[in-house]
């Protein structure tokens, strides 16, 4: 067995330069993992847009890699003034009148009118329709309550490392939040 | 004392001013929410929830099995069946069902954010994506490349006839991933935190039969990268893939790796030509006894 050793020096040799490799590098692993751990390991974060900084710009409607964005107009009750002139739901620049189509901010009618007493109405999103355009965003942030606001859906979502629309958002709008509160605008937190 | 009356005033001030901006900041409510007399209450609003953190454990486990799986089948059963079903599995998996991310490969941008200290969180998971196929490369050799990766697996489930590479070609073109590796690290690093620039992700070619949808100019360098997989073997990896550099350099010193049988060969070189990555090199003048 010696002699087997002594004749085949060189691959004893790459062996020992192997061994050395590899735990050299587990240990620069093991190291950067342990510092990355202990200085920044969080949880999961997911896309969600701040509606205090967007722009109603209709990107969010264009620039998801999906062919349906998952950005979603999204409607907080609790903060709707439930007017019946809503600016979110009626395109006020028109010069006709009435409840029609041709009124409407949304392209696809996929805001509701329903009447709940005098004069109040409430609105709801139709989430198979919306495209997530921030017509009617535009509308109620301007002129209403800011009841109305493009959020990303969370299921529809695919987490992309890099969001298509993120990079292209004029306003820069696009945060991460954690799972456990993947909607804080829609519960009144920043 | 008027010291103390001063701090008072500016006390109520900066008190009243603070509440003042928090009403705006906590939204502009230009028409007070109405009194209903019919009973009627306005509804919860209704929202999809959110990805539930298990999700990331199961990614994680699902990562370690392929590697495990690819790793007995590469180097203990020596299975050319094995690894392309493994491999169609890792297409359907890790590439349609997952939408291919976050990979390894993306996983790049992440870790040299993370590790340039700009207050960047990146999760448990991430991390383990990258590591784990580093570490499988150290034992075993590039095993998370052969039937693990969905970019490789696709690749390798659309090549029809490789052609050989001439050398001088290929050995220039391997230089191409180290470059990429280092430019990928250097964009990542030096990046705002809050909106990364993480170039592998931005610029890759397959993700977008994942997702079957794109932006024009990715789906162009996607026919392009897939028309020229029908032909040469694995040309991602061999020639862009920056992960691939990193495992390349680790591989070299895995513990294991597939190997010629020395004492079955008959040296009739017909590997050579047939190996569809060139990874195979001409006998040693040693073993020529």
């Amino acid at each position: 067995m010696e002699t087997e050793k002594n004749a085949r020096p060189e691959m004893k040799r790459r062996e020992f330069l192997g061994k050395i490799t590899r735990t050299a590098s587990l240990g620069i692993i093991a190291g950067a993992s342990a510092v990355l751990v202990a200085r920044s390991a969080g949880a999961r974060t997911l896309w969600q847009i701040d509606p205090e900084k967007c722009a109603h710009c209709t990107n969010c409607s264009t620039q998801c890699v999906l062919a349906e964005s998952a950005v979603k107009c999204m409607h907080r009750f609790d903060t709707c003034g439930y007017c019946k002139p809503c600016f979110g739901y009626f395109d006020l620049s028109g010069s006709a009148d009435g409840t029609g189509a041709e009124n409407q901010t949304c392209p696809n009618g996929a805001l509701r009118r329903r009447f709940i007493e005098d004069p109040y109405y409430e609105y709801s999103v139709d989430d198979g329709l919306c495209v997530g355009c921030g017509k009617c965003v535009k509308g109620c942030r301007d002129f209403g309550n800011g009841s109305l606001m493009l959020q990303v859906s969370q299921d529809l979502c695919q987490h992309c490392n890099v969001c298509s629309i993120a990079v292209s958002c004029p306003a820069d709008a696009f945060v991460r939040v954690t799972p456990d509160n993947p909607y804080p605008a829609l519960k009144g937190m920043k | 004392m008027r010291n103390g009356r001063k701090t008072i005033l500016l006390s109520l001030l900066v008190i009243t001013a603070a509440f003042a901006f928090r009403t705006e900041l906590a939204g502009i409510e230009r028409f007070p929410p109405p009194d209903f007399e019919s009973g009627y209450v306005p509804p919860e609003t209704a929202y999809p929830p959110g990805r539930s953190p298990w999700l990331d454990v199961a990614d994680v486990a699902a990562l370690l099995a392929a590697l495990t799986l690819a790793a007995y089948l590469a180097i203990f059963r020596r299975s050319r069946r094995g690894i392309v079903l493994l491999a169609l599995f890792s297409t359907v998996y890790f590439g349609f069902f997952k939408k291919g991310c976050v990979c390894p490969v993306g996983a790049i941008g992440n870790v040299s954010l993370a590790l340039a200290g700009t207050g960047y969180t990146i999760p448990l998971a991430v991390i383990l994506s990258f590591a784990l196929p580093i570490v499988f490369t150290l034992f075993f050799g590039r095993v998370f490349c052969a039937a693990v990766c969905p970019l490789g697996a696709v690749q390798e489930l659309v090549l029809v006839r490789p052609i050989v590479v001439p050398r001088w070609i290929d050995a220039g073109l391997r230089v191409i991933p180290f470059f990429y590796l280092g430019l990928a690290v250097l964009f990542a690093a030096l990046s705002d935190p809050t909106s990364p620039n993480f170039i592998v992700c931005k610029y890759d070619p397959f993700v977008s039969i994942f997702r079957l949808a794109g932006l024009p100019q990715i789906v162009v360098l996607t026919a392009v990268f897939l028309m020229a997989s029908l032909l040469i073997g694995r040309p991602y990896c061999r020639f862009l893939c920056p992960y691939g550099a990193l495992l390349s350099i680790f591989a070299r010193a895995s513990k294991r790796h597939p190997s010629v049988t020395p004492t079955d060969c008959v040296k009739c070189r017909l590997c050579e030509t047939a190996c569809p990555v060139n990874a195979i090199e001409k006998p040693n003048a040693e073993d020529e006894e």
